[in-house]
């Protein structure tokens, strides 16, 4: 008689995601994003301090939908990073441990992320 | 009244890829918990169906599986309150042997590593090596752990890193020799841990926390071992 292969269980595509798993992908997400928006805050500076056409070029760019999302994106992933930071901070000297305030924190960092990508939507467009 | 549930399968003999099967099972009694529904399949329609189980009381740690994605143990959960079809899966992330149940061998190996035994050098006093109801109370969050798996492999750390980090059931372990009064063997248990792989793939995902059947915490005991090593270095 054959016998196969055992297969592995399956994992990421089954997982329901909780709040505290959301919570931590998205960290790595915006500071991926963080990281890679480097370049293009470079790029800004350099036209923000050219020539006046460059100036004008940068603004205009800025204005555009492409600008503004790409403001949003950035703006959304500094204030979520940085409140998750200052969570996991606090989790790394010892507060707020519990298996509630380990739940609620994660919720709320999520809340503010999302209440601070809405106002950013409201101010940008 | 019904329950329905969708049951992963997986018959090495037979089944080139696993699937997952329909089945209704009658609710038999007020507060019937998932094990109760898997028996009454297993014993009256599908004598095929392999899990594991023991104790049926939560004690033992046999039947640790994925219910609607989330790992827990079917003997204490109850059916009532779970959405429907239940979803049933094997722990995640292992070799299914058959159906629910799954190859342990790496995880134990694991377990053993840390060596989990009392590791005491002074000598042995005429009676018990004694401890203060102070520093018996330090255990408490710690010494319930069953070793079910459920949170070690709920962890998308030890999914992708596996073979080298612990995962939280055994570094929860670690914490609890590590906090015990009569154990003298802190300093080589920090050694063996202090390593980017080992430890510190923890990325505070919580996962363990909310899938621990016993309501322990292994994110606060990774967390706590971090803060031993820091103590330590300073």
């Amino acid at each position: 008689m054959t016998t196969h292969e055992r297969p592995l269980s399956p994992r990421l595509s089954i997982y329901r995601w909780l709040p505290g798993m959301v919570a931590s992908i998205a960290h790595r997400i915006s500071g991926v994003l963080l990281i890679l928006f480097v370049p293009f805050y470079l790029w800004l500076l350099h036209g923000m301090t050219g020539s006046p056409e460059e100036f004008q070029q940068s603004l205009g760019f800025l204005h555009s939908s492409l600008g503004k999302v790409s403001l949003w994106l950035v703006s959304v992933a500094v204030v979520y990073h940085f409140c998750n930071g200052i969570r996991f901070l606090c989790l790394d000297a010892g507060w707020g441990e519990s298996r509630n305030m380990m739940r609620s924190s994660a919720r709320m960092v999520l809340a503010l992320a999302i209440v601070a990508g809405v106002v950013f939507g409201v101010l940008l467009w | 009244m019904t329950i329905q549930l969708n049951i992963y399968r997986f018959n090495p003999e037979n089944d080139s890829k696993p699937y997952m099967q329909y089945y209704e099972v009658a609710i038999s009694k007020k507060g019937m918990k998932l094990l109760d529904a898997l028996n009454d399949i297993k014993w009256n329609m599908d004598g095929t169906l392999t899990f594991r189980r023991s104790c049926g009381e939560g004690v033992c740690g046999s039947d640790g599986m994925n219910i609607n994605g989330v790992n827990g143990l079917a003997c204490i959960t109850p059916v009532e309150g779970l959405k429907q079809p239940i979803q049933l899966r094997p722990l995640p992330s292992m070799n299914v042997i058959r159906d629910l149940v799954v190859d342990t061998t790496h995880f134990f190996d694991q377990y053993r590593q840390i060596k989990p035994w009392l590791q005491a050098y002074t000598p042995t006093p005429e009676h018990e090596r004694l401890q203060s109801p102070e520093e018996r109370v330090e255990l408490d969050g710690a010494y319930e752990c069953i070793m079910c798996g459920c949170c070690t492999t709920s962890c998308p750390s030890w999914w992708w890193n596996g073979d080298r980090f612990m995962g939280p059931a055994v570094l929860l372990q670690a914490d609890r020799w590590l906090k015990d009064s009569r154990d003298e063997a802190a300093g080589e248990r920090l050694d063996q841990l202090e390593d980017a792989f080992k430890l510190y793939r923890c990325h505070q995902i919580m996962n363990c926390m909310e899938a621990c059947p016993k309501e322990l915490n292994p994110t606060q005991a990774i967390n706590h071992i971090k803060r031993m090593l820091l103590n330590r270095q300073s």
